[in-house]
């Protein structure tokens, strides 16, 4: 009988417990004796021989597999679990107690009068070096943040060094902080640093040594990171290290080596011998023995096969061939002094799940120029096309070594992501997959590709609910939509067709757009479904409330470069954007009902406050007098559509038809006339807007520092940046004494760390002298503040719904079938149906699409121009 | 700081302390050269470009100096302001714009610059022992600094439980509560004692300013107990003009001045290399600069930069990173500054609205904390114009304005109109005068302010008797 497992497959994430407090108390113990502590509550007490190690293991992944792919739709807690499974167990390694216990050594006579204001985080024990006055770093033993003074002569380098090495925290003007912290250690390595070089180089730049406990974390960190790569060379999966003792190690693993191609079958049987028998003797006397001979063969390892009854003398044979077979023939030398050992196609996942497990993370590299299976594309960029420093400077950490490393590069938003994603293409020069947030993008990106390099129509196509084409030739490029190729519902005939194209070939190069945004699950299906030899994520920002951040790492690969946003915005490659919150009181009436309301239409209540309402107006009026483009963000799509009415200006929000919406952001971009958008959060990403000269932002996501950003980033592109002393605007419109106002402050966090500055504005100068100006008179904003208390549920929505068109054709259907049967119920008096209590049914706000609409048509002929005129000129009078 | 860059129309407090004094009293003082000399160094540039004008004018009716003064409105300003306020610390005369020094002040502030005499007022030096090195003056600058460090960090720290150090003598104590800068804990006679919100609001003022207050208040404490003020002021005077390092002997002292002597040393002022020897001692740089215009700057080994330069860096994101490994600095930043971590040189904090909030309820202002951290702000601050963020700047205000939000205003409530006439015709009235807060016609009720309450009386009591 198999042994019973511990409930590691079962609940991951008390088995992390258990191996994460291991971890901290020997962070550098040898893998071999960790595995062998790990396994050892399983051992049952009539097992004399230590052999449960690895039928167990053909069970566990498979059992994390289940929970992968059954995870699916539903509830996002199961999908916590399995997600952090798959983190590393160094991210989760527990620094602090390193360092209390570090402390407590070294504190003693230092304490002195102010050190109990910082309890923990008194490090004035770190004695600074001599001539500290020139170094430029603190480091801070406790949760490994490093602190830079951005002033000190060698704070450039210090700097490119830090973002390699760690997460920037914040960067403002004078002092930036920065964090170690597992990932930002594992993408180091990644793109080439030693471990013994970033602790050199640390010390070096540190005014205080380094905490020994730092140290250590970083040599754990980077130990097994990095040292394992998955490369697909001539279409073959690979596993290859430069460190032939470590493939030993991952072989002795039963799935990996269950994985793994045995070229010329049989052969390695008999290979077993000679030179290395001490070495196999060696391993002999560790816990580790032989699997079955299936697992060798590349079969699954029947679970009752290794069991005690197993004879020794076998299962010595089976580790000969295994370890003994690697080191002769199998791994094969590189020039580079890399060794490799084949693996199966279909068990890549396996493999890499089992290798994060082992702590071993895998590197996934291409090496692109040596693949002579995938057809070459022919692509490069046009003669004209210039590329920024910083966009090199990213992507030479993705070119590092010739090959193309997976991975994610995040540049502000206007900084010209897309170009560094298709200079990307045109270095692999094979079939690229490009996917995207919405259909909008999609065509963007499109255009982008058409416009930077030299690729013709023929080769490009688009993959979405209303095109489906193929490109003609071996290679090409498909764009599409996250929600297009993870969808697992019914698919058109059409479209499966489309789908069974993309996944049954391979792909040289898979680009991921506003990685940031898609949830995890839908990812793992792109990933799992689609196979590609490189992955480029890119975003603008690495943050998300929930920390989902994490799967990203795991998915696509670790972050290889980080632009620091007021460097940019100091060159002139961003547009400098004055930030400004203004604060608008909640009016008497609307503050009574939203003291009483349930917190969803409270928030309703907030962003329809009159007095916001007249600061927006105020604003654009302003603003259009300037000669500025307007965007006004709401996430609300109730809100969104009565200021867009109110005010007459056009609007975009989920339900809009592409065509209006194309319509829409044309006018925008070339309508001396139309000079103001409103924006629901289908705005927040992709759309690029690079007349957009003012942002105003009515109503948001909770406290999402993420969409601030992206927000943030639709102006920083701005085409007339360069111009001199040119600013941008972005106007935060907060509802005072509200949540809005916590929200407010917490949204702003990034950017503020970015070195933004949020001035609070507190009066409009000028507001209550404005012609025209909306909802002044009482009676006017009790009008409103009914219509509000009536809006419906779907009015209270926030969140869901109105995401990103990311649902595509099929959510808008769902979305306007909905609206159709809406029905609603309201209590009112005989005299509120006979209009008394501001009830009333006069249509005033139209919207203004449609008047766009109406003037698309009307240049269709010169016949109903003259008619045109007179209807004008009746409506003016 | 005083001198330098105060407005026309104010003194150096010392000064205006002076001015209140009797005639009598200024002119005993003047007869000290060293007073002269000091009164004279604490004066602004132009009051003291007219004393040193007319100094050796041996004149009897004065000088009109007005033909000196550029002709535009700051420069009369000035100028009249300086001559003011030298009439009132009865220095010079000011007959129909002809100026003269008086002669109390002329000869005493001649003497002082020409030396000679026999009035020992500027200190008796007590000669070195051979063999023996003198006090260094980073020394001297290390006692002074710890000893007046001690007294603000007893101060700083007795608002909390945790991190308490020990308290200074009595005297500096009663000096304190005195001052209304501490009060004491329970009953009148505790020891205990706890920092008022004057007290959190003294704590960010420089140094200089900071001593002056309190010698101001042993002045007054010195009146009361009924010592000759003269003596008090002269010696504060004699020390002001004292050399630092050099070490001085107690023989030409009054008793009074003895006092005062041992007085000082709890705070720092005086320094006696042998306790037990009282025929003499140093003065610290707490004690010299006392009459200087300029900011205190110390030599000493341990604070070499942090007490001088700023060392302050506020960032846009509310983060704050300070320069220093003195406690006192790092305690007063722990008014209004949630720290996070501390290295040997640098402390690590953020500005939250907590801690700002903490910091206002203890009376502190948001114009306090903004001038400290100006005043304390890092050289590479300065490249910035303004030198602190100004959304920081806005914020902490802001902040601060949160705490105001309710405005009350006394008043009358005026009810029970007998017809809705009356009501309209007294509302009417008391519109007039602009003293109606609140109005109801449908209750008929009207709020009235407390400044018009009596006229709008007035007039309802004329109304109901007419």
């Amino acid at each position: 009988m198999p042994p019973k497992r511990p409930a590691e497959g079962a609940h991951p994430s008390s088995a992390l417990m258990t191996t994460t407090l291991k971890r901290t108390v020997g962070s550098a113990a040898s893998t071999s004796s960790k595995k062998q502590k790990r396994g050892l509550p399983a051992q049952s007490a009539g097992l004399d021989n230590p052999q449960y190690d690895v039928p167990g293991s053909d069970d566990e992944p498979l059992e994390d597999l289940d929970l992968v792919s059954d995870v699916g739709d539903d509830a996002s807690s199961t999908d916590n679990i399995a997600a952090d499974s798959l983190i590393p167990r160094g991210a989760k390694l527990n620094l602090s107690a390193l360092a209390r216990k570090a402390r407590q050594y070294e504190r003693g006579t230092r304490a002195d009068l102010v050190s109990h204001m910082f309890g923990d985080q008194d490090f004035a024990y770190l004695q600074l070096k001599g001539d500290h006055v020139s170094r430029p770093l603190w480091i801070d033993p406790v949760d490994g943040h490093i602190i830079l003074e951005g002033f000190s002569p060698i704070a450039e380098q210090a700097q490119d060094f830090l973002v390699a090495i760690s997460e920037p925290v914040s960067r403002p003007s004078f002092i930036h902080e920065y964090k170690l912290t597992a990932y930002s250690l594992y993408a180091a390595v990644s793109v080439g640093l030693e471990t013994e070089d970033i602790i050199e180089v640390l010390n070096r730049l540190s005014k205080v040594p380094i905490p020994e406990n730092v140290i250590s974390y970083i040599r754990s960190c980077t130990m097994s990171y990095g040292k394992v790569k998955l490369v697909l060379k001539h279409n073959k999966y690979f596993v290859e290290s430069t460190h032939p003792e470590i493939l030993q190690t991952l072989l002795r693993d039963g799935e990996i080596r269950g994985a793994r191609v045995v070229p010329g079958a049989g052969g390695a049987y008999e290979a077993a011998n000679g030179a290395n028998g001490g070495q196999t003797k060696k391993l002999l006397h560790s816990t580790e023995t032989g699997s079955g001979k299936g697992s060798a063969a590349g079969t699954p390892a029947p679970s009752g096969a290794a069991t005690p009854n197993q004879k020794p003398g076998q299962a010595e044979a089976d580790l000969f061939t295994s370890v003994v077979g690697v080191d002769q023939d199998e791994i094969e030398e590189d020039d580079e002094n890399t060794v490799s050992f084949q693996i199966m196609d279909d068990k890549i996942d396996d493999v890499k799940k089992r290798c994060h497990d082992l702590d071993f993370p895998v590197l996934e590299e291409y090496d692109f120029r040596n693949d002579t299976v995938n057809a070459n594309l022919d692509i490069d960029l046009k003669p004209i096309t210039v590329i920024r420093p910083y966009q090199e400077k990213s992507l030479s950490k993705m070119f590092g070594n010739g090959r193309a490393r997976s991975g994610i590069i995040v540049l502000p938003c206007g900084a010209g992501k897309t170009l560094v994603g298709i200079t990307a293409a045109c270095t692999i020069k094979k079939s690229t997959l490009v996917l995207c947030t919405s259909t909008v993008s999609v065509m963007q990106w499109k255009q982008q590709f058409m416009q930077w390099s030299n690729i013709t129509d023929r080769q490009i196509s688009v993959f979405t609910a209303e095109q489906k084409e193929k490109f003609s030739g071996a290679a090409g490029i498909v764009v599409s939509t996250y929600s297009m190729v993870a969808n697992t519902r019914n698919r058109s005939y059409e479209s499966q067709k489309m789908m069974d194209f993309l996944t049954s070939r391979e792909w040289g190069f898979i680009l991921l757009d506003e990685v940031h945004v898609v949830p995890a699950q839908m990812f793992r299906r792109v990933v799992t479904t689609i196979k590609a030899h490189a992955k480029l994520g890119l975003t603008a920002t690495l943050v998300r409330e929930d920390n989902k951040i994490d799967d990203l790492n795991y998915m696509i690969g670790p972050k290889l470069y980080e632009a620091n946003w007021m460097d940019l915005a100091a060159k002139g490659h961003i547009a400098n954007v004055q930030c400004a919150e203004v604060w608008c009181p909640m009016t008497p009436e609307f503050y009574r009902e939203y003291l009483r309301e349930k917190p969803r239409r409270r928030m309703l209540l907030y962003c329809m406050n009159p007095n916001k309402f007249q600061a927006c107006q105020f604003l654009i009026d302003y603003h259009e007098r300037r000669g500025d483009k307007i965007i006004v963000f709401s996430d609300n799509v109730f809100a969104l559509e009565a200021y867009a009415k109110k005010l007459s200006k056009p609007f975009i929000h989920g339900a809009t038809a592409q065509v209006e919406r194309m319509r829409v952001l044309q006018n925008f971009q070339h309508n001396p006339v139309v000079n103001t958008i409103f924006l629901s959060k289908v705005g927040d990403t992709s759309i690029d807007l690079p007349e957009a000269t003012c942002l105003i932002q009515i109503s948001s996501h909770f406290g999402s520092r993420r969409q601030e950003a992206q927000r943030l980033g639709r102006i920083l592109r701005a085409k007339r940046r360069n111009d001199e002393g040119f600013n941008a605007f972005f106007y935060s419109l907060v509802s005072k004494d509200t949540q809005e106002m916590y929200y407010s402050t917490k949204r702003q966090q990034f950017l503020i760390d970015q070195g933004y500055a949020f001035k609070v504005i507190t009066q409009l100068e000028g507001l209550h002298h404005m012609p025209n100006l909306v909802y002044k008179t009482q009676s006017e904003q009790i009008e409103l503040l009914q219509s509000v208390l009536i809006a419906n549920e779907s009015a209270l929505d926030f969140s869901g719904s109105d995401l990103m068109g990311l649902q595509g054709a099929q959510g808008q259907k769902a979305r306007k079938s909905a609206q159709k049967y809406e029905a609603k119920r309201a209590v009112g008096s005989l005299g509120a149906l006979s209009g008394a209590q501001h009830m009333s049914y006069i249509e005033r706000n139209k919207t203004a699409n449609r008047q766009l609409a109406r003037d698309a048509n009307a240049s269709r002929h010169k016949l109903f121009k003259k008619r045109d005129v007179q209807k004008k000129q009746a409506n003016a009078g | 700081m005083s001198g330098a860059h105060t407005l026309p129309n104010q003194l150096p407090p010392i000064h205006s302390f002076l001015t209140t004094r009797p005639q009598t009293t200024l002119s005993r003082l003047y007869a000290r050269p060293s007073a002269c000399l000091a009164v004279f160094r604490l004066l602004d540039d132009v009051a003291r470009q007219i004393v040193m004008s007319l100094l050796w004018l041996d004149s009897k009716t004065g000088v009109d100096l007005t033909s000196w003064v550029a002709p535009n409105e700051t420069a009369r300003k000035h100028y009249t302001a300086a001559v003011q306020g030298l009439v009132r610390l009865h220095i010079a005369k000011d007959g129909n714009g002809r100026i003269l020094v008086l002669p109390a002040f002329q000869a005493g502030l001649r003497r002082a610059l020409t030396g000679g005499g026999d009035h020992r007022s500027f200190g008796v030096p007590f000669p070195i022992a051979r063999g023996k090195d003198a006090m260094t003056t980073e020394q001297l600058d290390d006692y002074a600094l710890e000893r007046w460090e001690s007294i603000l960090h007893f101060m700083v720290t007795s608002g909390s439980a945790v991190g308490r150090v020990a308290p200074p003598s009595n005297a500096v104590i009663f000096l304190l509560r005195r001052s209304g800068l501490m009060v004491p804990i329970g009953v009148e006679k505790s020891p205990e004692s706890r920092i008022t919100s004057q007290g959190f609001q003294f704590l960010l003022e420089d140094s200089h300013t900071q001593l002056w207050d309190l010698l101001l208040q042993y002045l007054a404490m010195s009146e009361n107990e009924g010592r000759d003020l003269v003596e008090v002021i002269g010696f504060l005077f004699m020390l002001g003009s004292m050399r630092l390092g050099q070490e001085y002997s107690t023989e030409n002292l009054s008793d009074t001045q003895n006092v005062m002597l041992q007085d000082f040393l709890d705070y720092g002022l005086i320094y006696r290399r042998y306790p037990d020897d009282g025929t003499r001692f140093y003065p610290t740089r707490l004690a010299t600069t006392l009459t200087s215009t300029s900011s205190l700057s110390f030599t000493s080994s341990k604070h070499e930069k942090a007490a001088s330069e700023g060392f302050i860096i506020l960032e846009t994101n509310y983060r704050l990173y300070a320069y220093t490994e003195n406690p006192l600095q790092v305690a007063v930043l722990n008014l209004f500054v949630t720290l996070h971590s501390r290295f040997e040189n640098l402390v690590v904090g953020r500005v939250t609205r907590e801690s700002i909030k903490g910091a206002l309820a203890n009376g502190i202002t948001a114009d306090q904390i903004i001038s400290y951290l100006t005043v304390h702000a890092h050289p590479m601050m300065h490249k910035n114009s303004p030198v602190l963020p100004v959304t920081v700047q806005d914020q902490i205000r802001l902040w601060e304005l949160e705490n105001n939000r309710l405005k009350s205003d006394n008043g009358y409530l005026y009810e029970d109109f007998n017809s809705q006439g009356d009501f309209d015709l007294v509302l009417s009235y008391a519109k007039q005068l602009d003293v109606v807060l609140w109005e109801n016609r449908e209750k008929r009720k009207m709020f009235v302010r407390e400044d018009g309450h009596e006229n709008v009386r007035e007039f309802i009591r004329r109304r109901a008797e007419a």
